[in-house]
């Protein structure tokens, strides 16, 4: 009796405070909904890569260990998306980070004026990533491209040239329209990181003889390692899976110039309808990603003791 | 001394004009290629200002009344003039898909995210780093599976299959900037609400929530942008007037190579409306959320 007296009020003291009767209730819902799209995603996209699966042939799916892999590996034309993905990524995420900053570094100075410009960075990176590419197709149109009008009126070129459907510059031109919609983020993330650096260090430096660039690369640079490891990570996870812009600026075209390894993925599964073969290419995808983000927390980890 | 601080910032506002340029220059040219006829947009160099300027393409894309410039130009544009008139309830969609995931983003990750910040409870660390390496995973390599678990649950070419998979994206980076969010308030108010009588609830929606109303604001941005923006799963899931959103219908009209370039301007300045405005008006929640929120990963 005594128990039950002591038990009651506390239980109804618990529900009137709205504790819930476990915190997992709140947590639940939105647990149940990435469990869904994720964890049976996962399990079904690695036992999809192990099997030959073929829409075409819906009655055979024999399993075949790695052999979707093996395929994969030793196709040209995979391992020729692998290396434009590489490229692509590798000269994408630099020149990101570099825009990112060199904007960073101007937006931070005491100008009148720039404030505009701190909300004009914002657009690209906030309209639809296929709206920023049909833009981008309009203006490299080889038949009446903006860009090419423009060019052609400064006297830089006599003739239009077509610089999505050329093999030697169509990557370029997809490069460019990246970097377009990309540079804003990191821009921003640097401009945090410059604005919480205190006037008094870069000034001790300025009086103990720095110049610019040595204030730059021995004072605020080494500060910025935080959004610079944040922004290798995101850009790179971006220009690896890089997939609206492919889509609606080339088509993986011409031939194969820019056919990168997310949208051979695409075309393997929904051009091919090789399921088995699109899930492993994803797989390879998601592990070379790991792989990088891995490699950038040791360099910059060892790099942070440096200093 | 003095020239060289002078010169330095010529160079600088140099710099900026040429960097507001490259940023606005293709904004304008395809509000300037929308307003203007097929043959304008054709002349090498074209011509830059529309000339003569014609609301034409918008009043066909809302009306249906085709411009007068492709009439003479024949039949082969009659597909592509008819997905350009699906635009407005596109964009319906868009914004229903997307005003819904933000309201089950501000539902479900707040209380999620309280909890988070607030409770100890077995499991708790396990499931924070669960919701938030879910996004690790890239969406090519989820993409088959996720339209089975659509297909499965009859949501095929449905708004509310898009809201649950946006949902799903969406909540984890949530979440995580609403954690943070929270653990950086201080629990006195809350602790004092409660001792004058508020419930744990009531603490929350009447003292937490309105100081954490900026990052309320930023994860609202965010959840609407991606989801207004996304793309690979909308082409996926989507295949009728029902559910299709902007993005999959410009991309759509765009590769079409009938397509009337001044109708594909159209669409892309439709498409880029709401957003426009919605980081105008929530720049510095957006700033100010993904700097707390990537800066502390």
């Amino acid at each position: 009796m005594q128990a039950e007296i002591g038990l009651r009020p506390n239980l109804v003291r618990r529900w009137a405070n709205g504790v819930p009767a476990h915190p997992w209730l709140t947590v639940a819902p939105v647990l149940a909904l990435v469990a869904l799209f994720t964890i049976f995603p996962f399990i079904y996209a690695a036992v999809t890569s192990t099997r030959q699966m073929i829409l075409t042939l819906p009655d055979q799916t024999p399993f075949v260990g790695l052999k979707n892999y093996l395929d994969v590996l030793q196709d040209a034309s995979a391992r020729q998306a692998a290396v434009n993905a590489v490229v692509f990524s590798v000269v994408a995420v630099t020149a990101v980070t570099l825009l990112g900053l060199l904007v960073a570094l101007l937006l931070n100075q005491p100008i009148r004026g720039f404030g505009i410009l701190r909300a004009l960075v914002l657009l690209p990176w906030a309209i639809p990533l296929v709206s920023a590419g049909i833009i981008w197709r309009l203006l490299l149109h080889g038949d009446f491209g903006a860009f090419n009008g423009l060019l052609l009126q400064l006297g830089i070129v006599h003739s239009y040239i077509p610089w999505l459907s050329s093999r030697q510059l169509a990557l370029g031109a997809v490069i460019v329209a990246h970097v377009w919609r990309e540079f804003p983020l990191p821009a921003i993330l640097f401009l945090a990181g410059l604005q919480v650096i205190p006037p008094d260090v870069v000034d001790a430096a300025t009086v103990d003889g720095a110049g610019a660039w040595q204030r730059f690369r021995y004072v605020i640079l080494p500060l910025l390692k935080a959004p610079l490891l944040i922004v290798l990570v995101y850009e790179t996870m971006i220009a690896v899976t890089v997939f609206d812009l492919v889509y609606v600026l080339t088509g993986g075209g011409p031939g194969s110039a820019t056919t990168l390894f997310s949208w051979y993925a695409y075309a393997a599964t929904f051009h091919f309808l090789n399921l088995g073969q699109g899930a492993a290419l994803s797989f390879i995808m998601a592990a070379v990603l790991l792989l990088f983000i891995a490699i950038y927390l040791r360099l910059l980890r060892v790099g942070r003791d440096d200093t | 001394m003095k020239r060289k601080l002078r010169l330095s910032r010529v160079l600088l506002v140099a710099a900026a004009i040429l960097l507001g340029l490259v940023i606005a220059l293709p904004f304008l040219w395809v509000v300037s290629a929308s307003l203007q006829t097929e043959t304008g947009i054709f002349r090498r160099p074209p011509s830059w200002l529309p000339d003569p300027v014609t609301i034409d393409n918008y009043g066909y894309v809302f009306t249906g009344k085709i411009p007068e410039a492709y009439a003479a130009r024949g039949l082969l544009r009659s597909t592509v003039t008819q997905e350009a008139q699906y635009l407005p309830i596109g964009l319906q969609n868009s914004v229903m898909v997307a005003t819904s995931v933000v309201l089950i983003n501000l539902l479900l990750g707040t209380l999620a995210a309280y909890t988070f910040a607030r409770e100890r409870f077995r499991g708790q660390a396990a499931a924070f780093s669960f919701i938030l390496t879910s996004r690790l995973l890239p969406g090519m390599a989820v993409a088959i599976p996720t339209y089975m678990i659509i297909r499965q649950l009859g949501l095929l070419d449905s708004k509310t299959a898009l809201v649950l998979i946006y949902s799903a994206f969406t909540l984890p980076f949530t979440i995580w900037v609403l954690t943070l969010y929270f653990r950086s308030l201080p629990r006195d108010y809350e602790e004092a609400a409660q001792v004058d009588g508020c419930t744990r609830f009531q603490a929350l929606r009447h003292i937490v929530l309105p100081l954490a109303a900026p990052g309320l604001a930023a994860v609202g941005a965010f959840s609407f942008l991606f989801s207004y923006d996304e793309f690979l799963f909308a082409l996926l899931t989507t295949s009728s007037l029902n559910s299709k959103t902007v993005p999959v219908m410009i991309a759509t009209i765009s590769v079409n190579p009938d397509a009337s370039y001044t109708l594909i301007a159209v669409g892309i300045v439709l498409s880029i409306i709401a957003p426009i405005i919605l980081a105008t008006i929530f720049r510095r929640f957006i700033t100010s959320g993904l700097v707390s929120s990537l800066g502390r990963a």
